[in-house]
């Protein structure tokens, strides 16, 4: 089980049931190991919907801390459009770079 | 499967009459908010209420599968929309469409199961109206689109930011159903789209109701969005966005607020809360410390005497800088928690079948509940007829009850001639004011039926013939607009209804000179003032030169004097000439029981409505002659009194008493007397109609069955005084 958990190429509706499942023994596994935060990295995602993004907003209702480390421009379009910025570092939104444009 | 399609249709056919009455109600409510929003044109309350009703008709009809209304009045909410935007101003043309507009929508609903009625001439006129309402919405969209503020026509109302018409901010919430991605949708997109639309200034998901992980449901959407959407787009383009998702998602698109505005809404939605320095705490209108500062300086004056009291409401404006808007809608809140009364949702709709059938049943207890005293009174028990005196005085409380679910407020029949007063004194070119006063007077509700096709003449009367034309008034010192009024009031035991208009008045002269020339009054007769006004209501009466459309044909007057006669009404007019003229209607409350006077001649019984006895006299003498028709005279107190002779008008044979009694009474034509033999007094009389046989029978206008079984004729106080004051009669029966 490696330590940063990468999100699928397509972060949506259709994969929605297998991300759950596979984030959901991934993060139940790190926790048995660790008390640190989290690490997932959504650099592969190219194709994310609401589905998607409320995977992670199901992981931030959990009592475990977590943090992305690493995006791709389509995931922190989403994000930012969704109103879920907080997630991202300041350095990938919209306003201050042109990363997402 | 079959069977199920045949109950849906089982189903709808059930309802549909029930769908018909509700769209009627609405298609009124909308005709009432049409007129309301001509005179407050800015007042967003009424264009919100009557978008409503337009939505409500479209949907309901949607359900029950009638197209032609769905799609008919689609159009109109759509231009209702745009006016609700700001693009589109309600001008006298636009209103004048959406009230020609909604008269088809009525057509199309009273005609829904009917495809026949729906003529090619109709449909020529529905395909007009719907591209009148097309260019106008068009021509709204192309300016907000090309967004030349300066074209917009707008609305003052918070919709529309002061600075910039154009650009405005509006809050929009929604919250998705569980399956908006099973059925293909996805938050973000509509997010993304949005964004398209305008600048959004802020946009917060709403993701504290998704579960964990570990009991999500992935499939299954939970989250919903709140976002501040800068953008000259109207309401509709907002909504569009969320168009396929809309079966599935609660959404609140909300125009922008002053900081008052958003206080004062955020009280209203507060749960009923009674402090109104509470109210303010809570939405953040003011600190508690502020708060208990002002309480504290509010309670340092209380003690003082010759300190005048100042409320905590104005402290907390002046002192802690509260917007006004804001204690406003706090104090409004505190009055609807003392009223306590939210007047829908507290009404419960009945057939009017049942109610009728209850009233009967009534009838027959009243009746019973006569007879059980009268023997418990033979019997002469003591402790039995104590009981039956309770018993009857329940009966009447419950009596007093049942007729008052009968009873409706005449404005919602008066409202609706505000329209037909609009449209006539429009096409009469006459300019009118209309006012209804008293609209919450009740009337029996079979009665508030029956009087609406007399009013409506009544009225259409006074705006044809008695007002006068803005140029006429003018030149007669009279404002240009005229003035008409409709009130209602209760008078013991009826209810007046007087239409009242500053209009030219009844011409005397010329009404005596067409009687004379119709041969209703003999030829150089002069009858008293009074009684040449009332000759408008004979039959082939007309002083009209100009024979209109609306009236002056010569039939009508009479028939609504008819009509209201029929109610055992009474007509009245009150004419000054060149001032206007005053038509006064009585009608009894209800048509079901009645306190009447009982006599009796021979065995048989007769009943006088009470109201109309004025006195009872004793006849000098038993044996004066009378005429054919039963009539003789008598003298009281220096005047003529025309007296009918009961006995010799029916035909009563017994032996005759010793005495005999005039009973008094007063009609449209007067005083006249009634010879009757023994006086039985006042009696709770429940009317029964005359059984087909003696509808012609004059003189009577029902019957009632005593507590002992006997049957009483109430006799018909109008008509009698035609049979008493009238020329030559040859017999009172003409059975």
């Amino acid at each position: 089980m490696s330590i940063v958990f990468e999100l699928p190429q397509e972060l949506n509706i259709y994969s929605a049931l297998e991300t759950r499942d596979a984030l959901l023994a991934w993060v139940t596994a790190q926790t048995a190991q660790s008390k640190g935060a989290l690490e997932i990295s959504a650099r592969n995602v190219a194709e994310i919907d609401g589905a998607g993004l409320q995977l992670l907003a199901a992981l931030s209702n959990m009592d475990q801390a977590w943090h992305l480390i690493d995006i791709s421009v389509p995931f922190a379009e989403a994000c930012e459009t969704m109103g879920f910025g907080s997630w991202i570092d300041a350095r990938y939104l919209k306003s201050n770079t042109e990363v997402a444009a | 499967m079959s069977s199920s399609i045949d109950s849906d249709q089982d189903f709808i056919a059930a309802a549909m009459p029930a769908f018909i009455s509700e769209a009627g109600e609405q298609i009124e409510a909308i005709e009432m908010l049409l007129l309301e929003l001509e005179e407050q044109p800015n007042n967003r309350e009424l264009l919100d209420s009557l978008f409503r009703c337009a939505h409500t008709v479209k949907g309901s009809a949607g359900i029950f599968g009638l197209n032609r209304v769905v799609e008919f009045t689609h159009h109109v909410e759509t231009l209702l929309d745009k006016m609700r935007d700001g693009h589109i101003a309600l001008t006298p043309d636009i209103s004048s469409l959406l009230l020609k507009c909604n008269d088809q929508i009525k057509f199309l609903v009273d005609t829904a199961s009917d495809e026949g009625a729906d003529t090619a001439e109709l449909k020529e006129q529905r395909a007009d109206l719907v591209t009148q309402l097309q260019t106008l919405t068009e021509g709204a969209t192309s300016t907000s689109d090309g967004s030349s503020a300066s074209a917009q026509q707008t609305f003052a109302s918070a919709d529309v930011a002061p600075q910039d018409a154009a650009l405005r901010t509006w809050s929009i919430s929604a919250r998705f159903g569980s399956d908006t991605f099973r059925n293909g949708m996805d938050p973000l997109s509509i997010a993304r789209y949005l964004g398209t639309l305008g600048h959004v200034i802020s946009m917060r998901c709403g993701s504290d109701t998704v579960p964990t992980l570990l009991n999500l449901d992935p499939e299954s959407c939970y989250i919903s969005f709140f976002m501040d959407l800068a953008t000259v787009k109207g309401r509709e383009d907002i909504e569009g966005a969320f168009s396929f998702a809309a079966d599935d998602c609660e959404l609140a698109v909300v125009a922008p607020e002053t900081p008052g505005q958003k206080l004062a809404r955020a009280i209203d939605a507060m749960p009923e809360t009674p402090r109104l320095g509470e109210m303010l705490v809570q939405v953040g209108a003011v600190t508690q410390d502020k708060l208990d500062q002002v309480l504290s300086s509010q309670q340092k004056t209380a003690g003082m005497p010759h300190v005048a009291q100042t409320k905590i409401g104005d402290l907390l404006e002046t002192q802690a800088g509260v917007p006004p808007e804001a204690v406003a809608a706090a104090l409004g809140k505190q009055q609807k928690i003392r009223d306590n009364a939210p007047s829908e949702d507290r009404y419960i709709r009945v057939q009017a079948d049942r109610l009728d059938a209850v009233i009967n049943l009534l009838g027959e207890l009243v009746i019973a509940g006569a007879g059980a005293t009268m023997l418990a009174r033979e019997a002469r028990n003591t402790s039995l007829t104590e009981a039956n005196l309770h018993m009857n005085s329940l009966i009447e409380e419950i009596r007093n009850g049942t007729l008052g679910l009968r009873m409706v407020p005449v404005g919602e029949t008066f409202n609706r001639f505000r329209r037909v007063v609009r449209d006539t004194a429009s096409s009469l070119g006459k300019e009118v004011n209309f006012e209804i006063v008293g609209g919450d007077a009740e009337l029996d509700k079979s009665m508030v039926e029956k009087i609406a096709d007399p009013l409506m003449h009544l009225v259409r009367n006074s705006l044809d013939h008695g007002l006068e034309t803005p140029q006429e008034r003018t030149a007669s010192g009279k404002p240009a607009a005229g003035k008409l009024t409709l009130s209602a009031k209760h008078e013991t035991g009826a209810i007046l209804i007087r239409i009242e208009d500053d209009g030219r008045g009844i011409n005397r002269d010329r009404v005596l000179q067409r009687a004379w020339n119709k041969g209703l009054v003999e030829q150089g007769v002069t009858p008293s003032d009074d009684a040449i006004n009332m000759l408008i209501f004979e039959p082939g009466f007309s002083t009209a030169e100009q024979v209109t459309n609306l009236s002056g044909r010569g039939v009508g007057m009479d028939v609504v004097r008819r009509n209201i006669e029929a109610l055992r009404g009474s007509l009245r007019l009150n004419s000054n000439p060149g001032k206007g003229l005053q038509v006064d209607i009585r009608l009894p409350l209800t048509l079901a029981i009645i306190d009447g006077f009982m006599v009796s001649v021979g065995k048989s019984k007769f009943v006088l409505p009470l109201e109309s006895v004025v006195e009872v006299i004793e006849a000098a003498d038993r044996d004066t002659k009378v005429d054919a028709a039963g009539r003789h005279c008598l003298e009281l107190r220096g005047q003529v009194l025309p007296v009918v002779r009961l006995r010799s008008l029916y035909s009563v044979e017994s032996t005759l008493p010793e005495r005999v009694s005039v009973v008094v009474v007063s009609s449209t034509r007067g005083q006249y007397g009634i010879e009757v033999e023994v006086l039985m007094g006042q009696q709770q009389t429940v009317i029964k109609p005359l059984g087909r046989l003696f509808k012609t029978l004059r003189g009577i206008s029902g019957s009632s069955i005593l507590g002992s079984g006997e049957v009483a004729l109430i006799l018909d106080v109008g008509s009698l005084g035609e049979l008493v004051t009238g020329q030559a009669i040859a017999s009172a029966s003409t059975h």
